[in-house]
């Protein structure tokens, strides 16, 4: 983490080696100049099918190792793991409300019920 | 298409089989510091080409290296791709010692420098103004994050959990219910939030800035954390002597919302030579 290499009135001077890597390929790719240069390279496609996959293949491999499993659980993270958490919670509401209705026969978890229903179809 | 063999030394320094590697446009360029640097091809110099009133930062290479399957070989590859993302900066870097610099995009290539210089000076004026406006500027990398923070009830019980006018019957499943909304709600609350303080911090330091591009925030899976969450992504043209100025907002920033705000620079000007 770079906290602040701050020289202020100094020329822009980030050190090769010492940046981090996300932030001069966020640079070095998808920004500067782009003219038509005589051998067309396509970087675009590259870089958004493989070059993404790799840097996010590589880091999900260390967090693995280092034993973080945020993007199996965490709901932030994907819309699929949010989708998926959703129906598990909906499915889980869903009998439980089923249970406590044949409980009580009178039907007093009618409103709740509906919600986690709606809930449902906006969630997926 | 992609492969241009040259069979003889040209006057404008064109070897066999080699392409002209373009990294940056600039005014006035004091080579000093360039010469020493591997580049993308070691063995060919990295060079000044004056192309008209501006001059070239660029290089040889082997052109049966720098075909798009070569790119897209070397791109695939982690620790290629990083060699060149660096080498690349390297350059634009040493050439931004000397005065404002424009960074091309990594891969432009031309046949020849002759080809460069015929390029490049068709877009003259679009350099021209591109320098002018980074001219005694440096971009600035901001990025803000916020503890993920793990889904807890909140604290109080949520608004219409007073709206009990059915039989008393506290039911389990009730309490569970409003519980999970109540979760749901938080969570939701969070990101609102979050979303502010992005929007907050990004317009304050936006106003000591000449521009401000945002910039794809990266996921868990670039942070490398899951216990932040990146909420803001940008980057700030500032003048030099503002530099201060940026340290002290994020400080201030820093205090009143307990984000952590992460500066890096100062970067030459890439977010901010693009578009005019």
């Amino acid at each position: 983490m770079t906290e602040l290499d701050q020289r202020p009135g100094a020329p822009p001077a980030n050190g090769p080696g010492t940046t981090n890597l996300a932030d001069i390929l966020e640079r070095v790719l998808d920004k500067g100049i782009v003219i038509a240069g005589d051998i067309k390279i396509d970087l675009l496609d590259i870089e958004l099918l493989t070059i993404r996959l790799r840097l996010f293949v590589s880091s999900v491999e260390t967090a693995r190792k280092a034993g973080i499993d945020w993007w199996e659980t965490d709901p932030a993270l994907s819309s699929r793991a949010m989708d998926s958490e959703l129906r598990a919670e909906n499915r889980e509401l869903r009998d439980r409300v089923a249970e406590l209705e044949s409980a009580d026969g009178n039907g007093n978890g009618n409103g709740s019920a509906h919600s986690a229903r709606t809930k449902d179809t906006a969630g997926t | 298409m992609t492969t241009t063999q040259h069979t003889a030394p040209t006057v404008d320094g064109t070897t066999a089989g080699t392409a002209t590697y373009v990294y940056a446009v600039c005014r006035q360029l004091a080579p000093a510091g360039l010469s020493a640097l591997p580049g993308l091809a070691e063995g060919f110099p990295v060079r000044a080409l004056r192309c008209g009133t501006l001059t070239a930062v660029v290089q040889h290479v082997p052109a049966a290296d720098f075909t798009q399957e070569a790119w897209e070989q070397r791109l695939s590859d982690r620790t290629e791709l990083e060699r060149c993302a660096r080498a690349h900066h390297e350059v634009v870097v040493a050439a931004a010692a000397g005065g404002p610099t424009a960074p091309l995009a990594l891969a432009t290539l031309y046949r020849s420098d002759e080809r460069a210089r015929e390029a490049l000076g068709q877009d003259a004026a679009r350099f021209t103004a591109v320098l002018d406006r980074i001219a005694g500027h440096a971009e600035w990398g901001v990025k803000v994050s916020l503890p993920a923070g793990s889904p807890r009830p909140p604290a109080d019980p949520p608004p219409d959990g007073a709206r009990r006018d059915a039989p008393a019957a506290p039911g389990a499943g009730r309490a569970y219910l409003e519980r999970k909304r109540g979760l749901h709600r938080a969570r939701e609350h969070r990101h609102d939030q979050a979303l502010r303080t992005a929007e907050d911090i990004d317009a304050a330091l936006s106003r000591l800035a000449t521009a401000a591009r945002r910039l794809r925030t990266h996921g868990q899976e670039l942070t490398g954390t899951a216990a932040r969450r990146q909420i803001l992504n940008a980057a700030y043209l500032l003048p030099h002597e503002r530099a201060g100025d940026l340290a002290a907002e994020a400080a201030a920033w820093r205090a009143r919302t307990g984000a952590e705000i992460e500066l890096s620079g100062p970067w030459v000007p890439y977010s901010f030579v693009g578009e005019v």
